[in-house]
């Protein structure tokens, strides 16, 4: 049984409202996990269910064979956890702070800390009111990745971090994929998943749409394609596949999903120049799931 | 007038309207609460005690008991109508209106900062120091419906023929029992500019009203000490005397400290940073560790600040009643009616049966401290500070018992704090109560709060948004109670005050079976609450 987490028709209802609608999915060990979404999508619900924090209306959550709701703190032994929204206790220090959080985890790598102290370029001596929201997040980031715990749940770690810190957390991110540990990493900074994650799954209005590794989906969605000409391109909207089509002078743009062949043969024939093929970022992939539908659809061009 | 002038008026005057609307919907509400214990405090007397000579013998008992003396302040005409109604509402509404001042004006100033909202109209158009000169605009309109509503209930009131209060004299009870919500309101408003946070500022404003009010419990409590009214603003309030005999002059103080109040906000909102404070504390420090190892230690750290704080409060209402006890008791030793009630509490000096009021008062104190409590524990999890413990190892049960833990510890301390400062206070001035006596007094004082912080549990357990609203509620509703103890007949309802279950102590012996009910109920009320909170989801950050 390899699998870190494992969710279970997992649903939550508040009140009359489905933020979570029977959610599976499984994490396996070593790996990291994108969790994508828009705000609302579910998220958060999902970790604050996998933490204990919430009660699940119906379904089930285990991590590391422990049920998440019926033993919340045996299943949190080998799991660090690192929220968005950082709120910390004013009064105390960040090195006081880390002690504490780091007393009530249990296990602390002393040494690595310190190189995370280092890397994160965080000053332990102030209180936390003291500190911008981007020193709260790092104090927090530094407590879920100095226990070098076996699962790190990342719930959008990098909101309110400068570029610099976020390279900073992408090369901790990978040393922890590197480790052995496994990372699930709820985000809506594309290029981060993007550059971190294995396997990703997308959510909307509480639904699991798509799943699956990102060469997988790329593999199955539309490829975007850019094609010059000599004089005015010919209309590529009747061919078969094609969609989006966008013409520029003698330029067209278009995506084009299913077999490429049809739409070849059209360009071909009219004696195209230049053609660029490119397959579709986690960002385009993402907004075609966003952006046409109003109605929520089950994971559409993928079989 | 400029573009850019007349855009900075119509942002100023946003914060103005803005204020101005929250705080008359409060003043609203409270005008009515003001209004209606005045037209009750007229009506049941008038209708208790319709011939002159009950209304004698009733003035009679209640002018010379030191105790109530004390907290009502000093009445006069008691056998009148209009005497007895400006008595029983003047000390009661003054401090009062005092609470909401505060809580109104550090809600809508320090708090509305904290939110953030202040953020979007000063990166318009407007200084600091002019949304602070408008926010006071703001809170003035809201002090004028206070008044409007209870002039109104009190002219109505005062039309009914058996009460029949002058028009005029009608308007200046209005004015004379929501003086201490002037004033406070502008204690309030400095407060908010002092310090970050607005629960910091209130509990710098109610210190403030704590020590005016102890002032003027001081100054009344014997005649010697009188000249000590001046030296409280609550003591200018008592000093108006409206109904029985007017007297405007202490409006000039009251007016004084208000414009120098505000002056002094306005001035300093203009000098400090958006969300920053004019008193600062020092962004670093050393790290101290020593509790931080989990959820307990964390809770008994962070309620360290009010652990102090209420028992060097609940020390100084101790050692000011021990030491002005014997002078109080000789104030009344001539009343052959207080020897009476004193004979029959069991033979007990003078000096036992005021301090028996003043640990009353004391009992009240440690029942806020304990609501206190409850507020910071749901503050904890609203902030989502808790999240991060019970992501880790810690259970959610763990970290609630905790924190009882810590709300326990405050009230023990705070209880036996003022028991001790109590003794060293009287046996200073020779007063003649055993340590022991004054041991008791403390430890009387605990199992109500320790009831209030019970009851706190189960509402933070299954409500958490009301529990602090539920806890608050419940102690001033007992506080109210017991003030109004005198004219209550209905047993059940005079029950209903966790205060009521304590025995004036050292003036009678402590009801230890009392005690242990209390303290049983608290318990089961807490294992209840606990149980709710194992269940429910926790609220998001």
């Amino acid at each position: 049984m390899d699998a870190v987490i494992r969710i279970e028709e997992l649903t939550k209802a508040f009140g009359k409202n489905r933020a979570l609608s029977s959610l599976s999915l499984e994490v396996a060990r070593g790996e990291v996990f994108g969790y994508l979404g828009p705000n609302g999508a579910g998220k958060t619900t999902t970790i604050r269910l996998l933490l204990g924090m919430l009660r699940a209306s119906s379904g089930q959550a285990q991590i590391f064979g422990v049920d998440c709701q019926r033993h919340p703190a045996l299943a949190h032994r080998r799991v660090a956890f690192v929220p968005g929204e950082a709120s910390l206790w004013p009064s105390l220090t960040g090195e006081e702070t880390l002690h504490l959080l780091g007393r009530v985890h249990g296990h602390v790598d002393a040494a690595y800390r310190d190189v995370l102290i280092d890397r994160f370029d965080l000053d332990p001596a102030k209180r936390v009111r003291a500190y911008s929201k981007g020193n709260r997040q790092k104090v927090l980031l530094i407590a879920g990745l100095m226990t070098r715990a076996d699962l790190l749940v990342l719930d959008e770690p990098t909101s309110g971090l400068d570029p610099l810190m976020e390279q900073a957390f992408r090369t901790c991110v990978a040393e922890a994929r590197e480790r052995g540990q496994t990372v699930f990493l709820s985000s809506h900074i594309l290029s981060e998943v993007e550059a971190l994650a294995g396997r990703v799954a997308i959510l909307r209005a509480g639904h699991l749409v798509e799943i699956g590794s990102l060469a997988q989906m790329r593999h199955l969605s539309a490829l975007s394609i850019e094609a010059d000409f000599d004089s005015a391109p010919p209309d590529l909207s009747r061919v078969p596949g094609v969609a989006a089509v966008e013409v520029q002078g003698n330029r067209v743009r278009c995506q084009v999903s299913g077999s490429v062949d049809p739409l070849l043969r059209v360009l071909a024939a009219a004696g195209v120049r230049k053609l660029i093929s490119r397959e579709p970022s986690l960002e385009e992939l993402f907004l075609a799931y966003y952006g046409q539908a109003d109605t929520p659809r089950e994971a559409s061009g993928v079989a | 007038m400029s573009p850019e002038a007349r855009g900075d008026h119509q942002a100023a005057r946003v914060v103005a309207a803005a204020t101005a609307r929250r705080a008359a919907r409060s003043a609203a509400l409270w005008g009515l609460v003001f209004g209606g214990y005045v037209a009750y405090a007229a009506l049941q007397f008038s209708a208790t005690y319709p011939t002159a000579a009950s209304r004698d013998k009733v003035a009679a008992g209640l002018g010379d008991n030191p105790g109530l003396v004390a907290l009502f302040g000093q009445g006069q005409r008691l056998g009148t109508v209009a005497g007895f109604t400006a008595w029983r509402v003047m000390g009661v509404l003054t401090l009062l209106g005092g609470v909401w001042g505060i809580l109104t004006a550090t809600r809508l100033t320090r708090g509305e900062e904290d939110a953030g909202r202040w953020e979007l109209f000063l990166a318009g158009q407007t200084s600091r120091q002019r949304a602070a000169a408008q926010a006071i605009a703001g809170l003035a309109a809201g002090l004028v419906t206070l008044w409007t509503v209870t002039a109104a209930i009190t002219v109505a009131a005062g039309s009914v023929s058996r009460v029949h209060f002058p028009v005029t004299g009608s308007l200046f009870l209005a004015v004379s029992v929501t003086a201490g919500a002037t004033e406070f309101l502008a204690v309030g408003m400095l407060a908010g500019q002092l310090i970050s946070g607005r629960r910091q500022a209130n509990a710098i404003a109610a210190a403030v009203l704590g020590a005016c009010f102890l002032i003027r419990v001081v100054a009344d409590s014997a005649s010697s000490l009188r000249w000590l009214r001046w030296a409280s603003p609550l003591g200018w309030a008592e000093q108006l005397r409206p109904l029985t005999s007017p007297d405007a002059l202490p409006l000039l103080p009251v007016t004084g400290l208000v414009v120098v109040l505000a002056a002094a906000s306005t001035a300093l909102a203009g000098r400090r940073d958006l969300g920053g404070a004019t008193i600062t504390t020092r962004d670093s420090a050393a790290a101290h560790a020593r509790l931080l190892g989990g959820p307990t230690g964390l809770a008994i750290r962070l309620s360290r600040p009010a652990v102090t704080g209420w028992c060097a409060g609940l020390a100084v209402t101790g050692l000011v009643g021990g030491l002005v006890a014997k002078s109080a008791a000789n104030a009344i030793s001539g009343s052959t009616a207080i020897k009476k009630v004193i004979g029959r509490l069991g033979g007990h000096t003078g000096s036992a049966t005021y301090l028996g009021i003043i640990f009353l008062v004391a009992a009240a104190l440690v029942c806020v401290a304990a609501a206190g409590q409850i507020a910071a524990t749901r503050d904890e999890e609203a902030e989502g500070h808790v999240d991060h413990l019970v992501a880790r190892r810690a259970g959610r049960l763990h970290w609630l018992a905790g924190r009882v833990l810590a709300g326990v510890a405050l009230i023990i301390a705070a209880s036996l704090a003022a028991g001790l400062a109590g003794w060293a206070g009287e046996a200073a001035d020779h007063t003649g109560l055993s340590f022991v006596q004054l041991l008791k007094a403390g430890v009387n004082i605990a199992p109500p709060a320790l009831l209030v912080l019970g009851i706190g549990i189960l509402a933070y357990g299954w409500w958490p948004r009301f529990a602090a609203t539920a806890v608050y509620g419940l102690v001033a509703w007992s506080f109210m109670i017991e003030l109004i103890a005198a004219i209550i007949t209905n047993r059940w309802l005079a029950d209903t005050s966790v205060l009521h279950h304590i025995n004036p102590v050292p003036a009678a012996d402590p009801d230890w079976k009392s005690a242990a009910c209390l303290v049983s109920l608290a318990i089961v009320a807490a294992v209840a609450g606990g149980a709710g909170f194992k269940l429910r989801d926790l609220a998001s950050a």
